[in-house]
């Protein structure tokens, strides 16, 4: 469904990303580790068209949208909840969900309104905080409200960027449990973690990043755990 | 007492012109954290537009207005593509900087449209006003609340009830996220900056048909008022911007007043002192610069 070929991308003068190719199927999470630095957030940015690789395709569903515009990969399908969750602190709860549906909402208002008591279905710690400012949640409330917002543009693929950075085991798992609530749904995940052993539990594929190249990709129990845990933290060299 | 009224009257009257004005910069302000000094030069050239058409044509008041407004919208529009959408967001001075040069070249212009330096300005009313009980009230004073009171809710609804309004707000608190939702900063700035030259176009019209004259100086008034109103309120508050103009306006009157005309200026000056000294972030807006400092702390 979505295909990455080749993909450089840079900084000036530096290559961030020097060649990656992947792909994530239809219906499944597929899981991005690898260390500090490997490019893991580049990849996301550059998958999301936020930042216009210097070579090399982005596809989904065979349809080209390398280096267009942000809004354009979102009407494709794609959608970001960024690192640092992002939410607008001085709005309230239910305006970051509006504003998660921004590109359809002159044109599809019910729509919208269905989709926010959805999301409050979904997420009831948010319903309880509707008219609240997103500034005054938990660093887990503000994680959901960060995913629900995402998921206003009615995405098919959701790419998530260190869900569980900064946030309490507990919290972890509830995230986690989300994931993959979403994913039984239907909607196709990439997820970007630091946090190897949750994220392995929940992908079924993931590709290790390294100075911005794939070191391997496959399934997990295709090699120890330890050995990939080793790897997303340390890099190749270490293995 | 009587007096006391009577001036605080009279104050929050221009203040609340001078509140459109620091709504103007707060606007430009907050969807991207520069400051356009030459907003008040654009309401200036505006201004020198709508008083050519009155000098050189004889146009009626409305004309007048409606050539102000506009022409403060055209040069809004230039001084953003030469000023801010040609330079990158993380170059603020740069665009101060270049704001300050346009400024001189707005100048300019006026001069060499109108070369004298003051120009007769269309009042609004030719009536006086009224008297209620020991108080009058000049008409204009009584017109420019009410349209500043009708720019207001209509600002108010445009933020907070439209798609426009959302956009805007979200780009203010954090661009990146707000590009994240499919809406193109870029976009909404170049609106904003419409918007804001709409608002302080009708401002400059309302302030000038109550002095009835415009010179060239005009411009640096404007941009004096409305910075010290906003960092008066606060930065980047629209409320803020709301009571740091109308405070500005009543000190003004009231110094003025009972002071002398010579101590208009101090009075405003060292109240602003004493509330950056107190509350460095304005009476209104902790908010945004305790915001920008934690985005900078997590990066």
């Amino acid at each position: 469904m979505l295909e990455v070929r080749d993909l450089v991308t840079a900084y000036g003068a530096i290559e961030a990303l020097k060649g990656v190719t992947l792909s994530a199927s239809q219906g499944e999470i597929t899981c991005i580790l690898g260390p500090n630095g490997a490019g893991k957030t580049t990849l996301m940015y550059s998958i999301a068209c936020i930042l216009k690789p210097v070579s090399g395709s982005v596809t989904v569903d065979g349809t080209e949208i390398t280096g267009t515009s942000a809004p354009h990969a979102l009407g494709h399908g794609i959608a970001l909840v960024p690192e640092n969750r992002l939410v607008f602190h001085s709005m309230s709860v239910e305006e970051n969900l509006v504003a998660g549906a921004y590109r359809r909402l002159s044109t599809d208002r019910r729509g919208v309104r269905e989709d926010i008591e959805n999301a409050f279905v979904r997420f009831p710690a948010l319903k309880e905080r509707r008219e609240q400012m997103a500034g005054t949640l938990s660093g887990g409330e503000q994680q959901m409200l960060a995913v629900a917002r995402a998921m206003m543009s009615r995405p098919r693929i959701l790419m998530m960027d260190e869900p569980s950075l900064g946030l309490a085991p507990l919290v972890v798992a509830e995230i986690f449990s989300i994931i993959r609530q979403l994913n039984d749904d239907g909607v196709t995940i990439v997820l970007v973690e630091q946090n190897a052993h949750m994220a392995l539990q929940i992908a079924h594929r993931f590709c290790l990043l390294d100075q911005g190249r794939v070191a391997f990709s496959g399934a997990p129990g295709e090699i120890g755990e330890d050995d990939v845990i080793q790897r997303a933290y340390l890099g190749s060299r270490a293995a | 007492m009587a007096d006391f009224i009577q001036t605080t009257f009279d104050g929050i009257s221009i203040g609340s012109a001078y509140a459109l004005i620091a709504l103007g910069f707060t606007l430009i302000f907050g969807v991207m954290r520069r400051i356009n000094l030459s907003y008040g030069p654009s309401i200036m050239l505006g201004a020198f537009a709508g008083t050519w058409i009155f000098v050189t044509l004889g146009a009626q008041p409305w004309q007048v207005a409606a050539v102000t407004i506009v022409g403060t919208v055209l040069v809004g529009m230039y001084v953003e593509r030469l000023c801010f959408w040609a330079i990158r967001r993380d170059a603020a001075v740069a665009s101060m900087v270049s704001s300050f040069v346009i400024w001189m070249q707005l100048e300019e212009v006026a001069t060499i449209l109108l070369p004298g330096r003051t120009y007769p300005f269309p009042e609004l009313f030719s009536a006086g006003g009224f008297e209620a009980g020991p108080y009058f009230f000049r008409m204009e004073h009584v017109a420019t609340l009410a349209v500043v009171a009708i720019v207001l809710v209509l600002l108010r609804l445009l933020l907070f009830r439209t798609r426009f309004g959302l956009a805007l707000r979200a780009v203010s608190e954090d661009p990146a996220a707000a590009a994240y939702m499919g809406i193109r900063p870029n976009q909404v700035t170049f609106r904003a900056f419409v918007l804001a030259s709409l608002i302080g176009g009708v401002a400059g019209y309302l302030l000038l048909a109550s002095d009835q004259q415009v010179t060239p100086y005009f411009g640096l008034w404007a941009t004096f008022k409305g910075l010290i109103a906003m960092m008066l309120g606060g930065m980047g508050s629209f409320r803020g911007a709301v009571v740091g103009g109308l405070l500005l306006g009543v000190i003004e009157a009231q110094t003025q007043w009972y002071l002398g005309n010579a101590f208009k200026d101090l009075g405003a000056y060292l109240v602003l002192f004493l509330v950056l000294v107190l509350r460095p972030g304005g009476l209104l807006g902790q908010g945004i610069v305790e915001r920008d400092a934690q985005a900078f702390r997590r990066i």
